[in-house]
Formats: structure tokens, C-alpha cells, sequence
């Protein structure tokens, strides 16, 4: 198994942390350079093990820049001919929760929204709590629309931790069936294929 | 983008839907060109001359985006850069450039000369194995100039200039393709096939093609020539006069 988290390669990390300090991101680089960080670990992180036959958790898909990229403004199909060259995952879940939910568990564990999430670079207000859920009130939106599109499973996060795990564990293990019959075929193969 | 005779601007793919649409009454050209063959000699000369002749002038290069050039400088010595990696890096440098350096120049009236454009990454890209229309597709966001003009060359012409120049660097010899383990080799096998490219580019696109084999003045003078005419066409009537510099200054 490998995991793999959005915007932590090290490639744009001081790019990022530039046009973030100084508000200098607009949608299309903000885009663009989120695409660099997501390229960089595709290709070192995420294909290796998919080639080994791994399975790679991510956290975090094309489908947050799907969401998020176009809620800035950039142009639906220009943001998903940039992620070409990902392939679509085998299950994607989409943990949902209401704006008021996500605000409420934002400020519980830290003072402040950042400009970014709050979508204080598009100007909808002034007041950082209104952006938020105006910004994330469209991303919300767009992530409706991709669920039927790419066909995610929709998770209620707004529910017990422990019943959200039972659904993925139970989706996960579907998908899996097919994966553990064929690699207890390769166990079983000779010895030349045998790990 | 709105029309605006007589030189409307359009969009190379799905453009940057987000911002207003404002009248671009300036004109953008480019200068295209592989490594070595006198771009930024001739951007220099031609600056000065437009201005001389009352244009107010700004110029934007590869890679000088305040935002990723040192990114990229960075992920240049450590190696890491995949055909994607480096595509992506390239068009956030030249999206940071647009929306900050070239698009508000346009807005204000102003020749904006571009040392390379977005047929530098589709060459090299070209050459590097990503998928084109995938490259196009990620430049979608351009602004397609008024003039494309080209200095071409040949490897022959070219290798005693960069040797004589700057000499050879890994990323210009195509070392990172493992062409060749020799950078001559690289350098000359490399550049090679970025003229090729080029070659269809200047079909597809309708460049102006240069030949950048003969002197500096006259090369400068081909330009001036072009520039002027394009002037012309697009202000209707007012041409400035296209003089062969006696020394060029640099």
C-alpha cells in the first residue's frame, strides 16, 4: 500500500509559498502550479506502485482541481486537458459534508481560514467567513456535478466516523475481490512469479 | 476576447474565462528562435529602435515569471523534471507572465515584444516525447500573437556560435534525453531535431521566417522590415521607417 497526499512534493513548494505569502496566485497558476505538484508525485509516487501492483491511497485527486480550479474561474475542460495524463482511479469517494460543517470543524482546529480556502483571491467579500462559504459553497456545487460525471461514491461525513468507515470499507472491499483472487493466482503461479 | 479591429486578439485554446473582457489595443509579438541563434540580441536592438520611434515597449522572456523562475532554476540542478513536470512549470511561468506582465501591457497600448512564446514548450516538448495535443491543450490559456517572426538555423551555422558563446549547457545539448553520453554529440543530434519541429511550427502556425545565418544588422533590418509592415497594417497607414542600424547597440 502507498499514500500520497495533495500539494506536498517538494518541486513548487517555494513557488507555492511565495504567490500564497504574497497574494500573487491568479486561477490559472494556482491551477498550474497545483498541476506541477500533482505531475511530480504522479510520477514518482503514485505510477511505481501502481506499476508494482500496488494499491495507492490518495488523498486528494484530479477532482479537487476539477472542483476547486474551476470555482476560481478557469475553464472546465482546459483544467481536465492539464490532468490528461492521470488515469481515472479505480474508486474515488467523495466525502461530503455542508459548508456549515466544514467551517464549524476549520475553526475548531485553528484560528483562521486561509485566504486561499476561503477564496479571498476572487474578491466575493470582504469578510473572510462570507468568502468561505461563498467560494466553498460553488466548489460544493461543482463536486455535485463531478459525482455523477466521474461516477464518486458519495460519503455523508457528516455522520459518525466509525458508520463513514464501515461504507468505504465495505465499497473497498468490492473492489479489491478481484485484485486478492489475482494475486493468490500469483502465489500460486511458479516460482519465477512468486513474491 | 472582444473583437477589436483591425487586429483582434483570440485566445490559442479555452483562454482565462475569469477575466473581464477588455480591449487589448496593443500588439504582441514574438521572437522565436532555438538556443543560440541571437534572440535576445535582436530583442534588444529591436526594443530600442521601436521606442526611438515613439512605441511604448515592454519585453517578457522564458522563465522570467518573479513566481517560478527560481523554481525552475532549482529543479533544473536537482534533475528531477519529467517530460509533464517540466511541460507544467513552463506554462505556469508563461501564465504568470501573461496575466501579469503581458495582458496589462496590451491593455495599456503597449508593443510587447516576447522573447520565445508558447512554440518553444510545443518544440520541446515535441522533442521530449509528451503528447502534443496535450502541450496545445495546456496552452489553451495563451493569447495567440500578431506576429510570430523566426530566426532560423542550422545546426552547422549554429554549433561554432554557442561553442564561441556560452558553450554548451546540459538542458541546451539535450542531455537530459541521454541522446548521446557526448554533449557534442547531444547538442548537435538535440538542436536538430528542435529545428525540425520548429519547421512544422512555422507551417502550422504561419510564422515569418528569418534566416538567422547572416549578420546581426541584417537579420535586425529583416525584423524592423516585418514589424514595420505588421505596424502599418494594423494602424492603418502610419509606417515607421525600418533604417539598417549603422552599429548595432546592444
Amino acid at each position: 500500500m502507498h499514500f500520497t497526499e495533495w500539494n506536498s512534493s517538494r518541486l513548487v513548494r517555494n513557488s507555492m509559498r511565495r504567490g500564497k505569502r504574497r497574494n500573487l496566485l491568479t486561477p490559472s497558476t494556482f491551477s498550474l502550479l497545483h498541476a506541477v505538484d500533482f505531475a511530480d508525485r504522479f510520477i514518482y509516487q503514485i505510477l511505481p506502485p501502481l506499476r508494482a501492483g500496488m494499491i495507492v491511497l490518495a488523498d486528494r485527486y484530479v477532482y479537487t482541481a476539477f472542483a476547486r480550479d474551476v470555482a476560481r474561474g478557469v475553464h472546465p475542460d482546459w483544467v481536465r486537458g492539464v490532468y490528461r495524463f492521470a488515469p481515472r482511479p479505480d474508486l474515488t469517494f467523495f466525502f461530503r459534508v455542508p459548508i456549515d460543517v466544514s467551517l464549524e470543524r476549520l475553526l475548531a482546529g485553528r484560528a483562521k481560514l486561509k485566504y486561499y480556502e476561503a477564496g479571498m483571491d476572487l474578491g466575493l467579500s470582504t469578510d473572510l467567513v462570507e468568502s468561505f462559504r461563498l467560494f466553498q459553497g460553488r466548489v460544493l456545487e461543482i463536486y455535485d456535478q463531478l459525482a455523477q460525471e466521474f461516477d464518486l461514491r458519495v460519503i455523508d461525513a457528516s455522520h459518525d466516523i466509525a458508520g463513514q468507515q464501515k461504507v468505504v470499507r465495505r465499497m473497498t472491499g468490492e473492489i479489491l475481490r478481484e485484485y486478492d483472487h489475482q494475486r493468490a493466482r500469483n502465489r500460486h503461479g511458479s516460482s519465477a512469479t512468486a513474491r | 476576447m472582444a473583437a477589436q479591429p483591425p487586429h483582434a486578439k483570440r485566445w490559442h485554446g479555452h483562454g482565462l474565462p475569469y477575466l473581464d473582457e477588455k480591449p487589448l489595443p496593443g500588439h504582441l509579438i514574438v521572437i522565436e528562435g532555438t538556443d543560440g541563434v541571437g534572440r535576445s540580441t535582436q530583442v534588444e536592438l529591436l526594443r530600442g529602435w521601436l521606442e526611438l520611434e515613439g512605441y511604448a515597449v515592454s519585453n517578457t522572456g522564458w522563465t522570467r515569471s518573479p513566481l517560478l523562475s527560481e523554481t525552475i532554476a532549482e529543479a533544473k540542478a536537482g534533475h528531477q523534471l519529467t517530460p509533464i513536470t517540466f511541460s507544467l512549470l513552463y506554462a505556469a511561468d508563461f501564465a504568470d507572465r501573461l496575466e501579469h506582465e503581458i495582458l496589462p501591457a496590451l491593455q495599456a497600448g503597449f508593443v510587447v515584444i516576447a522573447d520565445r512564446y508558447m512554440y518553444t514548450a510545443f518544440a520541446r516538448n515535441a522533442v521530449m516525447g509528451a503528447d502534443p495535443e496535450w502541450t496545445q491543450e495546456v496552452f489553451g490559456m495563451a493569447l495567440v500573437p500578431d506576429l510570430v517572426l523566426y530566426l532560423e538555423i542550422d545546426v552547422d551555422t549554429l554549433v561554432p556560435r554557442v561553442v564561441r558563446g556560452k558553450g554548451m549547457d546540459y538542458w541546451e545539448s539535450g542531455l537530459h534525453l541521454a541522446l548521446s553520453s557526448d554533449i557534442f554529440d547531444s547538442f548537435q543530434n538535440y538542436q536538430r531535431r528542435i529545428i525540425a519541429e520548429y519547421k512544422h511550427l512555422a507551417r502550422e502556425f504561419a510564422f515569418i521566417t528569418i534566416d538567422a545565418r547572416e549578420s546581426i544588422n541584417k537579420i535586425q533590418a529583416e525584423l524592423r522590415a516585418h514589424v514595420s509592415e505588421y505596424l502599418r497594417r494594423a494602424q492603418g497607414g502610419f509606417q515607421p521607417q525600418a533604417d539598417v542600424p549603422s552599429k548595432p547597440k546592444v
